[in-house]
Protein backbone atom coordinates (compact mmCIF):
# COMPACT_ATOMS: atom_id res chain seq x y z
CA UNK A 1 0.00 0.00 0.00
CA UNK A 2 1.42 3.59 -1.24
CA UNK A 3 1.78 5.37 2.20
CA UNK A 4 0.81 8.24 0.21
CA UNK A 5 -2.50 10.22 -1.64
CA UNK A 6 -3.46 12.40 -3.78
CA UNK A 7 -5.09 14.88 -0.78
CA UNK A 8 -6.65 18.27 -2.60
CA UNK A 9 -6.21 20.99 -4.56
CA UNK A 10 -4.87 24.92 -3.43
CA UNK A 11 -8.89 25.88 -4.26
CA UNK A 12 -10.20 24.01 -2.00
CA UNK A 13 -8.11 23.28 1.32
CA UNK A 14 -7.92 21.40 4.32
CA UNK A 15 -7.13 23.76 7.28
CA UNK A 16 -5.64 23.06 10.62
CA UNK A 17 -8.32 23.20 12.89
CA UNK A 18 -7.40 20.57 15.57
CA UNK A 19 -4.80 21.90 18.22
CA UNK A 20 -4.58 25.74 17.39
CA UNK A 21 -0.79 25.75 17.87
CA UNK A 22 -0.29 27.93 14.89
CA UNK A 23 -2.04 31.11 14.20
CA UNK A 24 -1.19 31.19 10.25
CA UNK A 25 -3.68 29.57 8.06
CA UNK A 26 -1.59 26.63 7.05
CA UNK A 27 -1.77 23.83 4.78
CA UNK A 28 -2.92 20.76 6.83
CA UNK A 29 -4.26 17.52 6.72
CA UNK A 30 -5.89 15.36 9.39
CA UNK A 31 -4.56 12.05 10.21
CA UNK A 32 -7.51 10.68 12.57
CA UNK A 33 -7.65 13.07 15.66
CA UNK A 34 -4.54 14.86 14.53
CA UNK A 35 -3.13 17.32 12.03
CA UNK A 36 -0.47 17.85 10.77
CA UNK A 37 1.54 20.67 8.72
CA UNK A 38 1.79 20.35 4.89
CA UNK A 39 5.48 21.31 4.86
CA UNK A 40 8.34 20.20 2.69
CA UNK A 41 10.97 18.63 4.73
CA UNK A 42 13.93 17.69 1.70
CA UNK A 43 15.18 21.05 0.31
CA UNK A 44 15.87 22.20 -2.30
CA UNK A 45 12.45 21.80 -4.19
CA UNK A 46 13.00 20.72 -7.38
CA UNK A 47 10.63 21.24 -10.17
CA UNK A 48 10.21 21.13 -13.64
CA UNK A 49 8.25 23.80 -16.46
CA UNK A 50 6.01 22.17 -19.28
CA UNK A 51 7.65 23.11 -22.67
CA UNK A 52 4.81 24.54 -23.62
CA UNK A 53 4.18 28.11 -24.17
CA UNK A 54 1.11 30.42 -24.91
CA UNK A 55 0.37 33.41 -26.86
CA UNK A 56 2.65 36.53 -25.66
CA UNK A 57 4.52 34.32 -23.00
CA UNK A 58 7.19 31.59 -24.35
CA UNK A 59 8.17 28.65 -22.18
CA UNK A 60 11.44 30.35 -21.40
CA UNK A 61 9.70 33.63 -20.08
CA UNK A 62 7.31 31.08 -18.51
CA UNK A 63 9.76 29.54 -16.74
CA UNK A 64 11.79 32.72 -15.60
CA UNK A 65 8.91 34.60 -14.46
CA UNK A 66 8.63 31.20 -12.16
CA UNK A 67 11.66 30.82 -10.91
CA UNK A 68 11.59 34.86 -9.68
CA UNK A 69 8.60 34.67 -8.09
CA UNK A 70 9.79 31.07 -6.18
CA UNK A 71 13.34 33.41 -5.32
CA UNK A 72 11.10 35.99 -3.80
CA UNK A 73 10.04 33.27 -1.61
CA UNK A 74 13.38 31.94 -0.87
CA UNK A 75 14.42 35.25 -0.05
CA UNK A 76 12.93 35.85 3.21
CA UNK A 77 15.42 36.07 5.67
CA UNK A 78 13.33 34.85 8.79
CA UNK A 79 12.56 31.09 6.61
CA UNK A 80 14.58 28.74 4.84
CA UNK A 81 13.54 27.32 1.80
CA UNK A 82 14.89 26.94 -1.42
CA UNK A 83 14.90 25.29 -5.06
CA UNK A 84 16.20 23.69 -7.75
CA UNK A 85 14.98 24.12 -11.74
CA UNK A 86 15.34 20.33 -12.88
CA UNK A 87 14.57 21.73 -16.67
CA UNK A 88 11.99 21.64 -18.99
CA UNK A 89 9.31 18.73 -19.24
CA UNK A 90 6.81 17.45 -21.52
CA UNK A 91 4.75 15.95 -18.42
CA UNK A 92 1.80 17.63 -17.58
CA UNK A 93 0.50 19.40 -13.89
CA UNK A 94 -1.44 17.22 -11.83
CA UNK A 95 0.25 13.99 -12.91
CA UNK A 96 1.11 11.02 -10.64
CA UNK A 97 4.77 11.35 -11.53
CA UNK A 98 6.73 11.99 -8.76
CA UNK A 99 7.80 15.12 -10.82
CA UNK A 100 6.91 18.65 -9.65
CA UNK A 101 5.25 20.29 -12.67
CA UNK A 102 4.49 23.29 -13.12
CA UNK A 103 3.05 24.79 -16.33
CA UNK A 104 0.50 25.62 -18.88
CA UNK A 105 -2.95 23.68 -19.22
CA UNK A 106 -6.20 24.31 -20.71
CA UNK A 107 -8.74 23.87 -17.89
CA UNK A 108 -12.18 25.58 -20.27
CA UNK A 109 -14.30 24.31 -17.19
CA UNK A 110 -12.40 26.13 -14.62
CA UNK A 111 -12.70 29.18 -16.07
CA UNK A 112 -12.64 31.27 -12.58
CA UNK A 113 -9.57 29.69 -11.99
CA UNK A 114 -6.54 31.67 -13.00
CA UNK A 115 -4.06 28.64 -12.08
CA UNK A 116 -4.29 25.94 -8.97
CA UNK A 117 -1.92 24.01 -7.12
CA UNK A 118 -2.60 20.31 -6.27
CA UNK A 119 -0.54 18.16 -3.82
CA UNK A 120 1.01 14.57 -3.04
CA UNK A 121 1.32 13.77 0.11
CA UNK A 122 2.87 11.34 2.54
CA UNK A 123 -0.12 10.69 5.04
CA UNK A 124 1.80 9.79 7.93
CA UNK A 125 3.48 13.26 8.53
CA UNK A 126 2.56 15.72 6.30
CA UNK A 127 5.60 15.55 4.30
CA UNK A 128 5.23 17.34 0.72
CA UNK A 129 6.01 14.78 -1.50
CA UNK A 130 5.10 16.20 -5.07
CA UNK A 131 3.21 19.15 -5.78
CA UNK A 132 2.02 20.99 -9.41
CA UNK A 133 0.87 23.91 -10.35
CA UNK A 134 -1.25 24.26 -13.55
CA UNK A 135 -1.35 28.14 -14.92
CA UNK A 136 -5.06 28.14 -17.00
CA UNK A 137 -4.79 28.77 -20.22
CA UNK A 138 -8.28 30.21 -20.87
CA UNK A 139 -6.87 33.55 -19.68
CA UNK A 140 -4.13 36.06 -21.42
CA UNK A 141 -0.73 36.14 -19.89
CA UNK A 142 2.09 38.12 -19.98
CA UNK A 143 5.64 38.27 -18.24
CA UNK A 144 6.44 41.74 -19.05
CA UNK A 145 8.30 43.72 -16.91
CA UNK A 146 5.47 46.37 -15.97
CA UNK A 147 2.78 44.48 -16.83
CA UNK A 148 0.51 44.58 -19.79
CA UNK A 149 -3.08 46.05 -19.64
CA UNK A 150 -5.54 43.43 -19.75
CA UNK A 151 -3.07 40.16 -19.43
CA UNK A 152 -2.63 38.42 -15.82
CA UNK A 153 1.07 38.52 -14.68
CA UNK A 154 2.68 35.25 -14.73
CA UNK A 155 4.86 36.31 -11.75
CA UNK A 156 2.10 37.68 -9.45
CA UNK A 157 0.47 34.46 -9.77
CA UNK A 158 3.42 32.24 -9.75
CA UNK A 159 4.34 34.06 -6.00
CA UNK A 160 0.27 32.90 -5.01
CA UNK A 161 0.73 29.69 -6.43
CA UNK A 162 4.04 29.04 -5.07
CA UNK A 163 3.29 30.10 -1.42
CA UNK A 164 0.74 26.81 -1.88
CA UNK A 165 3.22 25.07 -2.96
CA UNK A 166 5.50 25.72 0.24
CA UNK A 167 2.53 24.95 2.46
CA UNK A 168 0.52 28.30 2.72
CA UNK A 169 -3.19 28.38 2.45
CA UNK A 170 -5.45 31.54 1.68
CA UNK A 171 -4.93 34.85 3.51
CA UNK A 172 -8.23 36.68 4.77
CA UNK A 173 -6.29 40.40 4.40
CA UNK A 174 -8.19 41.70 1.85
CA UNK A 175 -11.67 43.51 1.01
CA UNK A 176 -14.18 42.61 -2.15
CA UNK A 177 -16.92 43.89 -3.37
CA UNK A 178 -19.81 41.88 -4.95
CA UNK A 179 -20.07 42.72 -8.55
CA UNK A 180 -22.36 40.26 -10.98
CA UNK A 181 -20.85 37.04 -11.85
CA UNK A 182 -18.83 36.89 -8.18
CA UNK A 183 -16.20 39.33 -6.68
CA UNK A 184 -14.09 41.86 -7.04
CA UNK A 185 -11.15 42.40 -4.47
CA UNK A 186 -10.75 46.54 -3.98
CA UNK A 187 -7.39 46.10 -2.01
CA UNK A 188 -5.36 42.88 -0.42
CA UNK A 189 -2.58 43.01 1.85
CA UNK A 190 -1.54 39.77 1.36
CA UNK A 191 -0.44 37.45 -2.04
CA UNK A 192 -2.23 34.90 -0.38
CA UNK A 193 -5.72 36.52 -0.79
CA UNK A 194 -7.67 34.26 -2.61
CA UNK A 195 -9.06 37.08 -5.32
CA UNK A 196 -6.25 38.19 -8.03
CA UNK A 197 -5.60 41.73 -8.49
CA UNK A 198 -7.32 42.90 -12.12
CA UNK A 199 -5.33 41.96 -15.32
CA UNK A 200 -2.61 44.12 -15.77
CA UNK A 201 -1.69 44.51 -12.19
CA UNK A 202 1.56 43.02 -10.77
CA UNK A 203 1.27 44.29 -6.94
CA UNK A 204 1.54 40.69 -6.02
CA UNK A 205 5.12 40.12 -7.02
CA UNK A 206 5.90 41.58 -3.81
CA UNK A 207 5.15 39.35 0.00
CA UNK A 208 3.86 41.12 2.48
CA UNK A 209 4.04 41.01 6.08
CA UNK A 210 1.13 38.72 6.58
CA UNK A 211 2.98 36.47 3.70
CA UNK A 212 6.27 36.80 5.67
CA UNK A 213 4.72 35.73 8.93
CA UNK A 214 3.29 32.76 6.99
CA UNK A 215 6.16 30.88 5.76
CA UNK A 216 8.31 31.85 8.70
CA UNK A 217 6.01 29.83 10.42
CA UNK A 218 6.30 26.99 8.31
CA UNK A 219 9.97 27.34 7.99
CA UNK A 220 11.56 29.66 10.61
CA UNK A 221 15.07 30.03 10.98
CA UNK A 222 16.50 30.12 14.63
CA UNK A 223 16.50 33.91 14.46
CA UNK A 224 12.69 33.86 13.71
CA UNK A 225 12.08 31.63 16.55
CA UNK A 226 13.85 34.17 19.05
CA UNK A 227 12.75 37.12 17.69
CA UNK A 228 9.26 37.10 17.28
CA UNK A 229 6.00 35.78 19.30
CA UNK A 230 2.59 35.25 19.00
CA UNK A 231 -0.96 36.25 20.16
CA UNK A 232 -3.43 33.72 21.12
CA UNK A 233 -6.99 33.70 22.75
CA UNK A 234 -10.12 33.27 21.70
CA UNK A 235 -13.23 34.83 19.51
CA UNK A 236 -16.47 34.88 21.76
CA UNK A 237 -20.12 35.64 21.44
CA UNK A 238 -22.33 35.72 23.76
CA UNK A 239 -20.43 33.23 26.01
CA UNK A 240 -19.95 30.84 23.45
CA UNK A 241 -16.84 30.48 20.42
CA UNK A 242 -16.90 32.15 17.20
CA UNK A 243 -15.71 29.60 14.33
CA UNK A 244 -14.23 31.17 11.33
CA UNK A 245 -13.92 34.44 12.99
CA UNK A 246 -10.74 36.19 10.71
CA UNK A 247 -8.40 38.43 13.34
CA UNK A 248 -5.84 40.86 12.33
CA UNK A 249 -3.05 41.63 14.64
CA UNK A 250 -2.00 45.61 13.81
CA UNK A 251 1.49 46.71 14.67
CA UNK A 252 0.70 50.67 15.45
CA UNK A 253 5.01 51.08 15.45
CA UNK A 254 5.07 49.44 11.83
CA UNK A 255 1.68 49.07 10.30
CA UNK A 256 2.33 45.89 9.86
CA UNK A 257 -0.78 43.49 9.39
CA UNK A 258 -1.06 39.63 10.37
CA UNK A 259 -4.08 37.98 10.27
CA UNK A 260 -5.01 34.48 11.57
CA UNK A 261 -8.52 32.52 12.12
CA UNK A 262 -10.06 31.15 14.90
CA UNK A 263 -10.53 27.47 13.66
CA UNK A 264 -12.40 25.37 16.56
CA UNK A 265 -15.43 25.29 18.81
CA UNK A 266 -14.18 27.18 21.34
CA UNK A 267 -13.08 30.02 19.03
CA UNK A 268 -9.69 29.52 19.87
CA UNK A 269 -7.13 31.29 17.21
CA UNK A 270 -3.28 31.98 17.35
CA UNK A 271 -1.42 34.88 14.73
CA UNK A 272 2.09 33.96 14.98
CA UNK A 273 5.07 35.16 13.41
CA UNK A 274 4.79 38.68 14.68
CA UNK A 275 6.65 41.74 15.87
CA UNK A 276 7.45 41.82 19.74
CA UNK A 277 5.62 45.28 21.07
CA UNK A 278 2.06 46.44 21.37
CA UNK A 279 -0.15 45.31 19.12
CA UNK A 280 -3.79 46.30 18.23
CA UNK A 281 -6.35 43.02 17.51
CA UNK A 282 -9.45 42.85 14.93
CA UNK A 283 -11.90 40.38 14.79
CA UNK A 284 -14.21 40.06 11.60
CA UNK A 285 -16.74 38.04 9.72
CA UNK A 286 -15.04 36.15 6.74
CA UNK A 287 -17.17 37.77 4.29
CA UNK A 288 -14.76 39.00 1.96
CA UNK A 289 -14.53 35.80 -0.09
CA UNK A 290 -15.99 32.48 -0.74
CA UNK A 291 -15.71 30.24 2.91
CA UNK A 292 -14.72 27.08 0.92
CA UNK A 293 -11.53 29.25 -0.20
CA UNK A 294 -10.48 29.15 3.33
CA UNK A 295 -11.78 26.33 4.84
CA UNK A 296 -13.83 22.85 4.05
CA UNK A 297 -17.34 22.54 4.44
CA UNK A 298 -16.68 20.93 7.93
CA UNK A 299 -16.25 23.93 9.61
CA UNK A 300 -19.39 25.66 10.02
CA UNK A 301 -18.43 29.53 10.30
CA UNK A 302 -20.34 32.07 12.16
CA UNK A 303 -20.88 35.19 9.37
CA UNK A 304 -23.34 36.71 12.42
CA UNK A 305 -21.13 39.31 14.16
CA UNK A 306 -20.05 42.89 13.94
CA UNK A 307 -16.71 43.88 13.47
CA UNK A 308 -14.26 44.46 16.56
CA UNK A 309 -11.47 45.59 18.09
CA UNK A 310 -9.89 44.54 21.40
CA UNK A 311 -10.14 46.81 24.12
CA UNK A 312 -6.79 46.16 25.07
CA UNK A 313 -3.21 46.83 23.11
CA UNK A 314 -1.48 43.31 23.50
CA UNK A 315 2.37 43.20 24.09
CA UNK A 316 4.03 40.64 21.91
CA UNK A 317 7.45 38.62 23.80
CA UNK A 318 10.10 38.09 21.52
CA UNK A 319 10.24 34.53 21.15
CA UNK A 320 6.90 33.68 23.25
CA UNK A 321 3.58 34.56 23.14
CA UNK A 322 0.65 36.13 24.81
CA UNK A 323 -2.34 34.07 25.84
CA UNK A 324 -5.56 34.29 27.09
CA UNK A 325 -7.11 37.16 24.90
CA UNK A 326 -10.81 36.65 24.60
CA UNK A 327 -12.28 39.44 21.91
CA UNK A 328 -16.22 39.26 22.59
CA UNK A 329 -17.86 40.04 19.33
CA UNK A 330 -21.81 40.63 19.58
CA UNK A 331 -24.58 39.48 16.67
CA UNK A 332 -25.30 41.70 13.96
CA UNK B 1 -4.64 66.20 34.90
CA UNK B 2 -6.49 66.65 37.79
CA UNK B 3 -4.07 64.15 40.04
CA UNK B 4 -1.01 66.14 38.44
CA UNK B 5 -2.42 69.21 39.30
CA UNK B 6 -2.71 68.66 42.73
CA UNK B 7 0.26 67.34 43.50
CA UNK B 8 2.25 70.32 41.79
CA UNK B 9 -0.42 72.38 44.06
CA UNK B 10 0.60 70.70 46.93
CA UNK B 11 4.42 71.38 46.20
CA UNK B 12 3.62 75.05 46.17
CA UNK B 13 2.01 75.68 48.70
CA UNK B 14 4.04 73.48 51.05
CA UNK B 15 7.16 75.53 49.75
CA UNK B 16 5.71 79.23 50.18
CA UNK B 17 4.80 77.57 53.70
CA UNK B 18 7.64 76.35 54.34
CA UNK B 19 9.98 79.32 53.00
CA UNK B 20 8.42 82.03 55.36
CA UNK B 21 9.57 79.69 58.27
CA UNK B 22 12.97 78.72 56.80
CA UNK B 23 13.91 82.10 56.00
CA UNK B 24 14.07 82.54 59.68
CA UNK B 25 16.07 80.43 59.84
CA UNK B 26 20.03 80.14 58.79
CA UNK B 27 21.49 77.22 59.63
CA UNK B 28 24.98 75.46 58.96
CA UNK B 29 25.40 74.37 55.30
CA UNK B 30 25.78 70.87 54.13
CA UNK B 31 29.75 70.19 54.98
CA UNK B 32 32.17 68.15 53.01
CA UNK B 33 31.23 64.70 53.60
CA UNK B 34 27.27 65.30 54.76
CA UNK B 35 24.83 62.55 52.94
CA UNK B 36 21.02 63.89 51.78
CA UNK B 37 18.62 61.08 51.19
CA UNK B 38 14.75 62.04 49.84
CA UNK B 39 11.70 60.67 48.20
CA UNK B 40 8.87 62.08 46.92
CA UNK B 41 6.76 62.07 43.68
CA UNK B 42 7.48 63.33 40.15
CA UNK B 43 5.69 63.75 37.15
CA UNK B 44 6.46 63.07 33.96
CA UNK B 45 4.89 64.90 31.16
CA UNK B 46 3.47 61.94 28.29
CA UNK B 47 3.90 62.30 24.64
CA UNK B 48 2.49 61.41 21.41
CA UNK B 49 4.10 58.72 19.57
CA UNK B 50 2.11 59.16 15.92
CA UNK B 51 -0.51 57.82 13.85
CA UNK B 52 -0.61 54.88 11.74
CA UNK B 53 -3.28 53.32 9.28
CA UNK B 54 -3.74 50.05 8.44
CA UNK B 55 -3.50 50.09 4.99
CA UNK B 56 -4.18 47.25 2.78
CA UNK B 57 -2.72 47.75 -1.33
CA UNK B 58 -4.95 48.82 -4.04
CA UNK B 59 -4.13 48.42 -7.66
CA UNK B 60 -2.23 51.34 -9.01
CA UNK B 61 -0.07 52.29 -6.19
CA UNK B 62 -3.09 53.17 -4.21
CA UNK B 63 -4.07 52.38 -0.29
CA UNK B 64 -7.10 51.58 1.49
CA UNK B 65 -7.11 52.40 4.56
CA UNK B 66 -8.81 49.71 7.04
CA UNK B 67 -8.51 51.89 10.14
CA UNK B 68 -5.94 54.62 11.46
CA UNK B 69 -4.30 54.36 15.15
CA UNK B 70 -2.96 57.75 16.99
CA UNK B 71 -0.75 56.36 19.91
CA UNK B 72 0.03 58.29 23.07
CA UNK B 73 2.48 57.44 25.96
CA UNK B 74 0.31 59.59 28.86
CA UNK B 75 1.66 61.46 31.42
CA UNK B 76 1.89 59.60 35.23
CA UNK B 77 3.04 60.78 38.71
CA UNK B 78 5.27 58.47 39.49
CA UNK B 79 7.74 58.27 42.79
CA UNK B 80 11.41 58.69 43.61
CA UNK B 81 14.31 57.93 45.85
CA UNK B 82 17.29 59.29 46.13
CA UNK B 83 20.70 59.55 48.02
CA UNK B 84 23.35 62.20 47.83
CA UNK B 85 26.89 62.87 48.62
CA UNK B 86 28.03 66.79 49.21
CA UNK B 87 31.39 67.22 48.27
CA UNK B 88 31.25 70.80 49.27
CA UNK B 89 28.55 73.14 50.65
CA UNK B 90 27.84 73.63 46.94
CA UNK B 91 28.77 70.36 45.24
CA UNK B 92 27.05 67.15 45.63
CA UNK B 93 26.52 64.04 43.29
CA UNK B 94 23.33 62.30 44.10
CA UNK B 95 21.69 58.78 42.54
CA UNK B 96 18.45 57.73 42.39
CA UNK B 97 15.74 55.55 41.36
CA UNK B 98 12.36 56.83 39.21
CA UNK B 99 9.45 54.23 39.18
CA UNK B 100 6.36 55.18 37.25
CA UNK B 101 3.54 53.54 35.46
CA UNK B 102 2.33 55.64 32.45
CA UNK B 103 -0.28 54.27 30.13
CA UNK B 104 0.16 53.38 26.37
CA UNK B 105 -3.17 54.49 24.46
CA UNK B 106 -3.29 53.62 21.09
CA UNK B 107 -6.73 55.31 19.79
CA UNK B 108 -8.47 52.85 16.87
CA UNK B 109 -10.59 55.21 14.29
CA UNK B 110 -11.98 55.25 10.87
CA UNK B 111 -12.87 51.68 10.43
CA UNK B 112 -13.53 50.67 6.90
CA UNK B 113 -16.77 48.46 7.92
CA UNK B 114 -17.21 50.99 10.67
CA UNK B 115 -16.01 48.76 13.57
CA UNK B 116 -16.82 51.47 16.52
CA UNK B 117 -14.04 53.33 17.68
CA UNK B 118 -11.78 51.90 20.47
CA UNK B 119 -8.66 52.84 22.79
CA UNK B 120 -6.63 50.20 23.72
CA UNK B 121 -4.39 50.77 26.88
CA UNK B 122 -1.50 49.04 28.50
CA UNK B 123 0.52 49.69 31.14
CA UNK B 124 4.30 50.39 31.33
CA UNK B 125 6.62 49.59 34.62
CA UNK B 126 9.21 51.93 33.76
CA UNK B 127 12.19 52.76 36.15
CA UNK B 128 15.26 55.05 35.98
CA UNK B 129 17.96 54.55 37.33
CA UNK B 130 20.02 57.61 37.52
CA UNK B 131 22.84 59.62 38.63
CA UNK B 132 23.26 63.74 38.47
CA UNK B 133 25.65 66.19 40.14
CA UNK B 134 24.13 69.32 41.73
CA UNK B 135 25.54 72.91 42.10
CA UNK B 136 23.66 74.52 44.97
CA UNK B 137 23.34 78.82 45.04
CA UNK B 138 23.85 80.65 47.95
CA UNK B 139 24.46 77.85 50.21
CA UNK B 140 27.69 80.31 52.56
CA UNK B 141 29.51 78.79 55.49
CA UNK B 142 27.15 79.54 57.88
CA UNK B 143 24.28 77.89 55.37
CA UNK B 144 20.77 79.09 54.32
CA UNK B 145 17.29 77.93 55.12
CA UNK B 146 16.77 77.98 50.95
CA UNK B 147 18.84 76.57 48.69
CA UNK B 148 18.54 77.00 45.23
CA UNK B 149 20.17 74.35 43.30
CA UNK B 150 20.87 73.06 39.06
CA UNK B 151 21.52 69.89 38.31
CA UNK B 152 22.20 67.58 35.48
CA UNK B 153 22.81 64.16 35.03
CA UNK B 154 22.15 60.80 32.93
CA UNK B 155 20.79 57.60 33.44
CA UNK B 156 19.27 53.92 32.53
CA UNK B 157 15.88 53.54 31.28
CA UNK B 158 13.90 50.24 31.68
CA UNK B 159 10.57 49.73 31.07
CA UNK B 160 8.42 46.51 31.13
CA UNK B 161 5.33 45.77 29.68
CA UNK B 162 2.02 44.47 30.59
CA UNK B 163 3.03 40.72 31.71
CA UNK B 164 6.56 42.16 32.00
CA UNK B 165 7.78 39.73 29.29
CA UNK B 166 8.93 42.21 27.34
CA UNK B 167 11.83 45.09 28.38
CA UNK B 168 12.88 48.08 26.53
CA UNK B 169 15.84 50.00 27.47
CA UNK B 170 17.09 53.26 26.83
CA UNK B 171 19.48 56.05 28.36
CA UNK B 172 18.00 59.35 29.61
CA UNK B 173 20.06 62.82 29.94
CA UNK B 174 18.15 65.92 32.54
CA UNK B 175 19.00 68.74 33.57
CA UNK B 176 16.90 70.89 35.62
CA UNK B 177 16.97 73.42 38.54
CA UNK B 178 14.72 73.64 41.89
CA UNK B 179 14.97 74.52 45.36
CA UNK B 180 15.66 73.11 48.65
CA UNK B 181 14.26 74.54 51.97
CA UNK B 182 15.64 73.05 55.20
CA UNK B 183 13.85 73.18 58.25
CA UNK B 184 16.47 73.60 61.41
CA UNK B 185 19.68 74.73 61.51
CA UNK B 186 21.83 71.35 62.76
CA UNK B 187 23.67 68.89 60.96
CA UNK B 188 20.60 66.64 60.64
CA UNK B 189 17.65 68.27 59.26
CA UNK B 190 14.37 67.98 57.46
CA UNK B 191 13.77 69.67 54.55
CA UNK B 192 11.44 69.38 51.18
CA UNK B 193 13.03 69.74 47.73
CA UNK B 194 11.26 70.95 44.67
CA UNK B 195 12.40 70.98 40.67
CA UNK B 196 11.86 70.93 37.34
CA UNK B 197 13.66 70.14 34.16
CA UNK B 198 13.56 68.26 31.16
CA UNK B 199 14.25 64.51 30.74
CA UNK B 200 15.43 63.66 27.25
CA UNK B 201 15.14 60.02 26.74
CA UNK B 202 16.78 57.91 24.14
CA UNK B 203 15.80 54.41 23.76
CA UNK B 204 12.95 52.80 26.02
CA UNK B 205 9.60 52.02 24.77
CA UNK B 206 8.48 54.13 21.53
CA UNK B 207 7.13 53.41 18.32
CA UNK B 208 8.70 56.22 16.36
CA UNK B 209 12.04 55.43 17.94
CA UNK B 210 12.68 58.98 18.06
CA UNK B 211 14.95 61.51 20.65
CA UNK B 212 11.83 62.58 23.34
CA UNK B 213 12.61 65.97 25.57
CA UNK B 214 10.18 65.48 28.42
CA UNK B 215 9.15 68.01 31.15
CA UNK B 216 9.28 66.79 34.60
CA UNK B 217 8.68 68.05 37.86
CA UNK B 218 9.12 66.55 41.39
CA UNK B 219 8.61 67.10 45.00
CA UNK B 220 10.48 65.35 47.84
CA UNK B 221 10.91 65.31 51.56
CA UNK B 222 14.56 65.21 51.92
CA UNK B 223 16.93 64.63 54.89
CA UNK B 224 20.46 66.35 55.67
CA UNK B 225 22.75 63.98 58.08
Amino acid sequence: MRPWARLLTACALVILAAAPVIGYLKLGSRLGSQTVTLRWRNFPVRYFVTDRGVDGVTAQQFQTAVTRAIGTWHAVETATTSSQFVGFTQAQPGGDDDMTVIGYQSRPAQNRTLAATSFFIDTTDGRILESDIFFNTVFPWSTSESGTTGRFDVESIAVHELGHLLGLSHSALGETELISGGRRVLAAESVMFPIAFAAGNIDDRSLKADDIAGISDIYGTPAFTRGFGSISGRVTKNGQGVIGAHIVAFNPATGRMVGGFSLSEDGSFVIAGLEPGPHVLRAEPLDDGDIESFFDDSLDVDLDFNVKFYERAVVVPRGGGTRNVEIRVTPK
Amino acid sequence: MRLVALSASFVLLAAASAFAQAARLSGQAPRAGSWEIGGGVVYIQGFDMGDQSADLTRPGNDTLELFTTSSELKSVVGFQGRLGFYFSPQLSVEGGVRYAKPKLSIRITGDFENAPNETAEETLSQYLFDGSVLWHFGQSATGGGVVPFVMGGAGYLRELHDAQELVETGVEYHAGAGVKIWFGSGGQRFGIRAEGGISVRDGGFDFEDKTRYTPVAAGSLIYLF
